[in-house]
C-alpha cells in the first residue's frame, strides 16, 4: 500500500506538468509568432465573411454581429477617444481569400486588391470611367480596337516603370487556364484570344499587342459599349512578372503593385496594414499614411464606440438605436446605396410559376412597402424595378410597378390556368440559413401569401454553398428562392442586371425567364453607343421584366456606416472601387 | 509496456485512413461543391468544368482519394480552395497555435480549480461549502456561451471598460482573460463534479477506514488513498480534454473575435473547402487518439491491475 501511494503525487505532477508544458509550448510558440502584433487595435466582428465576400448576403441582416450585441439597449456611449494619430485609419476588414488581382472574384479580396494594384482605367467618385495607368485612349471606328497610351511616370512600388509589355504579360497570365482565374472569362473574354487561351488553345492572347513601351493595343471580338468598364476590374490589372514568378504560389506575400497603397503587413485573422505609396502617379494622391484593417472579430460596434475603430458598418440590430436622432451616434451615420437588389426568384419553368398570371399575383399579394419599412426600419428602399437607384446614368421614373393589390392578385389567379390556389402544387421557398430562425423578412413574406392568397408556402433553409450549387444546376431545382439573397453589381451598367439576369441563355438567369423580344432589345442595347437610346432600350426591358414578373423584387441594398467626425472626405462607393486615396484624418 | 505502446501507435495510421476516407466520401457525395462556392455569382458551367478539371475534381472518387492519401503521407495537405493557392498547413498553423494556447490555459485552470473544488466539496459533504460549490458549478455549466459571453463583454468591456471588447493579442494579454474564463468553466464543472463524486465513493471504502484506523493523518488519507482512486475516472475525461486542445470553439471565438480553429473550420465547411476540412478532421482525430493513448498509459501507472491485464 505504501508502495502504491508513492505514485499519487507523481501522477498528479506528471499530469500537471504535461498540461503546463503544453501551455508553455503554446505560449512560447504563440508569442514568437504573434509577438509582432504590438498595436492596440483589437477586434471587429467577422462580418467581412458574411456580408462583403458573399455578394448575395442581405444587407444588415446577415451580420453575425446580430447574434452578439448585448449593447443594443445601452443608450449612451463612453466618450470616444480618437484612435487616429497622424494619418492612420483603423477600419474593420475581412480575411481576403486572395490578394492576387487575377484570382479575386469576391468583394473582400477586391477591397484590398484595388488599393494595392491598378489597371488601365478606373472609376472616379461618380462612377465615370477615368484614366488610370492609361493616360488616354482611342477607339477605332468599328469600335473593336482600343489603343491605350500609358503614363510614362507610372512605377511599380519597387520603382520599376510600368510598360505595355507588363500589361500584355498580365492579361496573358489572367487568361491562362493554369492561373485558375474565375473572372477572366467575364472581364477579359471579349479580348480576342483570351477565351482560346483559357481553353488551352493558345500560347498568346492575340488581341493584346505592344506597339511600344507605352502604347498598348487591345482588340475585342465585336463592338461592346461596356468594354472599358470591364477593364476597371482587378482581373485586368497589371502585375510585375518578376514579382509573380519569383514569389511562386504565394507571391502575394510581397506584392509589387502600382496602386495608391502598398502592403506593409498581413497576418491572417489579425491585421492587414497598407502604407501610402509615396510615388503614386495620379491625383488624388493618398493622404493617409497607413490603413490598418483589423481582421479579428468581436463586437465592432463596441470597438467603434470605444474609439478603437474609426469606422464600422452598422448591423440590423443596431440600426434603430443608431438612427434615433437623440443618439449622438446618429450624426456619425452615413448611408450609401450599394448597387445590389434583393428579390424572390420564381422558377418560370416550374408550376405554379410557369404561368405569368400566378407570378404577377405573387407580386401583387405582397405589401412590400410595409414589410420592408417594418423589417429594415425604413432604412432601405423598396425595389419596384430591377436596376438600383445608385446606377449612374440610368433612371426609370415612368416604370409601372406591380403594386400591392390583393384583390387583383386573387383575380389573376382565377384567370390563370390553375383557376384556384387549391390547384397549386406544394410551394417551397428556399432561403439561406443554417437551421436557426429565418429572417423576419422571410416570415413576413410567408405570412402575406397565406393571408392574401391563402397559399401555404413552406420554407426550406439551405447553406450558402448548397444554395448556390442548386441555382447553378442546369435545371434549377428551386421553385421559389431568395429573400435575403440577391445580386450585386460587378460593373455599374444596367447590362449587369438586365442582360446578365434575364437574357434567355444567360448562365445567371436562374428563373428560366425567356422572352425573345427582350433578348432582341438587349442585343440592340449592347451595341448602342447613343446614351439616351441605350437607356430607353433598357427602360423598356426593365418594364417588360417587371410586368411579366420574372421575380418579386424586394429591396435595394444599403450600407450603413458609422464614421468618426475626424475622418474627412470619407467616401463610400456603391461597389468596390479604390476609395482610400480620398480619405484623410484630422489630427 | 513498450510493446503495448508500439501496438497502439501502429493503429494510428489505420484510424487516420478510416477517418480520412469517411470525410473524403462525405465531401465527394455531399451536396454542393467547392467550385460553385468559389465562383459564387460568377458561376458559369464552362468555367466550373475547367476549374474542376484543374483541381482534379473530375476524376473518379477512388483516384482522387488515393492521390490525396499519397500527398498526406508526405505531410502535404494541399492548397485551400477558398484561400486561393495558400497551402493548408500555412493557413492552419497560426490558428492552431492560438487555439492550443487558449485551450491549454483554460484547461489548466479548469482542471486545477475543478479538482480542488471537487475535493473540498466532498470533504464538506452536505455543508454550505458543498452546496455552494455544487450549485455554482451547475449554474456555471448551465449558462450557454452565447449568453455568458455577451454578458461578460457587456460588464467588463462596456459598463466598466477594463477589458478590450475582443480580439487577440496573445495569451498574455488582457484580451485573453474573458475567453479563458469562459472556456475554463467547462472542464472546471466536469472535474469538480467528477472529483466530488469519485471522492465520496472512495471515502466510504474499507481501505480508507483502515488507513484512518492505523492512525494516518487525514491529509495523507485524502491525498494518498482517496484522491488516487478517485482519479481513475478523471483520467478518461482528461484524455478527452487533451484531445480537445486542438479543437476550435466556434462560439467563443466568434463572440470574442479570436482567430482560432473554430471559426476557420466553420468557414471552410461553409465554402466546402475540402482540403481544409479534411486536414482539420485529421488533426482532431490525431489529437483524440493521442489523448486516449495517454489515458491508457496513465491508467497503467495509477492502477496496477490494468497494467497487468
Amino acid at each position: 500500500m505504501s508502495k502504491d501511494s508513492r505514485w499519487i503525487p507523481l501522477i498528479a505532477v506528471v499530469l500537471l506538468v504535461c498540461l503546463g508544458a503544453i501551455c508553455v509550448l503554446g505560449v512560447v510558440g504563440g508569442t514568437s509568432f504573434l509577438g509582432r502584433l504590438t498595436g492596440t487595435e483589437e477586434a471587429t466582428s467577422p462580418e467581412g465573411g458574411a456580408r462583403s465576400s458573399e455578394p448575395d448576403a442581405a444587407p444588415q441582416a446577415a451580420t453575425p454581429e446580430a447574434a452578439e450585441s448585448p449593447e443594443d439597449e445601452a443608450e449612451e456611449a463612453p466618450p470616444p477617444a480618437p484612435s487616429a494619430d497622424g494619418q492612420v485609419l483603423t477600419v474593420p476588414g475581412g480575411d481576403p481569400p486572395t490578394l492576387d488581382p487575377h484570382l479575386s472574384g469576391d468583394a473582400t479580396s477586391a477591397e484590398y486588391v484595388v488599393e494595392i494594384f491598378s489597371g488601365l482605367v478606373t472609376f472616379d467618385r461618380d462612377l465615370n470611367i477615368v484614366p488610370d495607368l492609361a493616360e488616354s485612349w482611342e477607339v477605332s471606328d468599328d469600335g473593336t480596337v482600343y489603343t491605350f497610351h500609358l503614363r510614362e511616370d507610372a512605377r511599380f512600388h519597387n520603382g520599376k516603370p510600368v510598360r505595355a509589355q507588363d500589361f500584355k504579360w498580365s492579361i496573358e497570365r489572367a487568361c491562362d487556364f493554369r492561373t485558375r482565374s474565375i473572372t477572366a472569362d467575364t472581364y477579359l473574354g471579349d479580348v480576342i484570344g483570351c477565351r482560346d487561351r483559357l481553353r488551352d488553345n493558345a500560347d498568346e492572347v492575340e488581341g493584346v499587342q505592344v506597339i511600344d513601351d507605352h502604347t498598348l493595343e487591345i482588340t475585342i471580338d465585336q463592338p461592346r459599349v461596356y468594354f472599358l468598364s470591364t477593364l476597371t476590374y482587378p482581373t485586368a490589372y497589371v502585375l510585375d512578372q518578376e514579382n509573380v514568378e519569383r514569389g511562386g504560389r504565394t507571391w502575394t506575400d510581397n506584392p509589387n503593385g502600382t496602386g495608391p497603397f502598398e502592403l506593409a503587413e498581413f497576418r491572417f485573422g489579425e491585421i492587414i496594414a497598407l502604407e501610402r505609396n509615396e510615388d503614386y502617379y495620379r491625383e488624388p494622391m493618398p493622404q493617409l499614411e497607413r490603413i490598418d484593417f483589423v481582421l479579428t472579430g468581436g463586437s465592432r460596434m463596441v470597438m467603434y464606440e470605444q474609439g478603437e475603430l474609426d469606422m464600422t458598418p452598422v448591423g440590423l440590430n443596431d440600426i434603430e438605436r443608431v438612427t434615433d436622432p437623440t443618439n449622438p451616434l446618429s450624426e456619425e451615420l452615413n448611408s450609401i446605396d450599394s448597387m445590389g437588389i434583393f428579390y424572390i426568384g420564381l422558377n418560370n419553368n416550374q408550376p405554379p410559376f410557369d404561368d405569368e398570371k400566378v407570378r404577377q399575383a405573387f407580386n401583387h399579394a405582397l405589401d412590400r412597402q410595409r414589410i420592408i419599412d417594418v423589417v429594415y426600419k425604413e432604412t432601405v428602399p423598396v425595389a419596384w424595378g430591377i436596376v438600383p437607384p445608385s446606377m449612374p446614368d440610368y433612371e426609370n421614373p415612368d416604370l409601372k410597378p406591380l403594386e400591392y393589390d390583393p384583390d387583383k392578385a386573387l383575380e389573376l389567379i382565377a384567370e390563370s390556368k390553375y383557376g384556384d390556389v387549391s390547384e397549386f402544387p406544394d410551394i417551397t421557398f428556399h432561403v439561406l440559413g443554417a437551421g436557426g430562425a429565418t429572417g423576419r423578412i422571410i416570415e413576413a413574406i410567408v405570412a402575406s401569401y397565406e393571408e392574401n392568397l391563402g397559399v401555404q408556402v413552406d420554407v426550406q433553409q439551405t447553406d450558402w454553398a448548397t444554395f448556390l450549387g442548386d441555382l447553378n444546376r442546369t435545371e434549377n431545382p428551386n421553385q421559389m428562392w431568395g429573400g435575403e439573397a440577391g445580386w450585386i453589381a460587378d460593373y455599374p451598367d444596367p447590362h449587369d442586371f438586365l442582360d446578365i439576369l434575364f437574357r434567355c441563355d444567360s448562365t445567371q438567369n436562374h428563373t428560366g425567364y425567356c422572352n425573345p423580344e427582350v433578348d432582341e432589345l438587349l442585343d440592340q442595347a449592347a451595341v448602342e453607343y447613343d446614351e439616351e437610346k441605350r437607356e430607353a432600350l433598357y427602360r423598356q426591358v426593365e418594364q417588360t421584366v417587371v410586368e411579366e414578373a420574372a421575380w418579386v423584387p424586394l429591396f435595394f441594398g444599403v450600407d450603413d456606416w458609422l464614421i468618426k467626425p475626424y475622418v474627412k472626405d470619407a467616401y463610400l462607393p456603391p461597389m468596390v472601387i479604390p476609395k482610400y486615396q480620398y480619405y484623410s484624418v484630422e489630427p | 509496456m513498450l510493446a503495448y505502446l508500439i501496438r497502439r501507435l501502429l493503429w494510428l495510421p489505420v484510424l487516420l485512413i478510416i477517418v480520412s476516407f469517411i470525410t473524403f466520401a462525405l465531401g465527394y457525395y455531399g451536396p454542393a461543391d467547392p467550385i460553385a462556392a468559389l465562383l459564387g455569382q460568377h458561376y458559369d458551367p464552362e468555367i466550373a468544368a475547367r476549374l474542376a478539371h484543374e483541381y482534379g475534381f473530375d476524376q473518379p472518387f477512388l483516384v482522387q482519394y488515393v492521390k490525396y492519401l499519397g500527398r498526406i503521407i508526405r505531410l502535404d495537405f494541399g492548397e485551400s480552395i477558398k484561400y486561393r493557392n495558400q497551402p493548408v498547413s500555412r493557413l492552419l498553423l497560426p490558428r492552431l497555435l492560438v487555439t492550443i494556447q487558449l485551450n491549454a490555459v483554460a484547461s489548466f485552470i479548469g482542471v486545477l480549480l475543478g479538482v480542488s473544488l471537487g475535493v473540498i466539496a466532498a470533504l464538506k459533504r452536505g455543508k454550505a461549502t458543498d452546496r455552494v460549490v455544487v450549485s455554482g458549478v451547475v449554474f456555471g455549466r448551465a449558462i450557454p456561451v452565447f449568453v455568458a459571453g455577451p454578458i461578460l463583454l457587456f460588464l467588463f468591456a462596456r459598463t466598466i471598460p477594463v477589458l478590450p471588447p475582443g480580439g487577440w493579442d496573445g495569451i498574455f494579454s488582457r484580451s485573453a482573460i474573458l475567453p479563458v474564463l469562459l472556456l475554463a468553466i467547462g472542464p472546471l464543472a466536469i472535474f469538480a463534479r467528477q472529483t466530488r463524486a469519485g471522492m465520496l465513493e472512495v471515502m466510504g471504502r474499507d481501505y480508507i477506514r483502515t488507513a484512518r484506523a492505523k492512525g494516518m493523518r487525514e491529509m495523507g488519507v485524502v491525498t494518498a488513498h482517496a484522491l488516487r482512486n478517485a482519479f481513475i475516472p478523471l483520467l478518461t475525461i482528461l484524455g478527452f480534454l487533451l484531445g480537445s486542445l486542438v479543437e476550435g470553439t466556434f462560439l467563443t471565438e466568434t463572440i470574442f473575435g479570436i482567430p482560432g480553429m473554430g471559426q476557420f473550420a466553420f468557414e471552410a465547411l461553409g465554402g466546402r473547402d475540402y482540403p481544409v476540412i479534411i486536414a482539420v478532421t485529421l488533426l482532431v482525430a490525431v489529437a483524440y487518439a493521442l489523448g486516449n493513448l495517454f489515458v491508457d498509459l496513465a491508467y497503467g501507472f495509477v492502477d496496477p491491475r490494468i497494467r497487468q491485464a
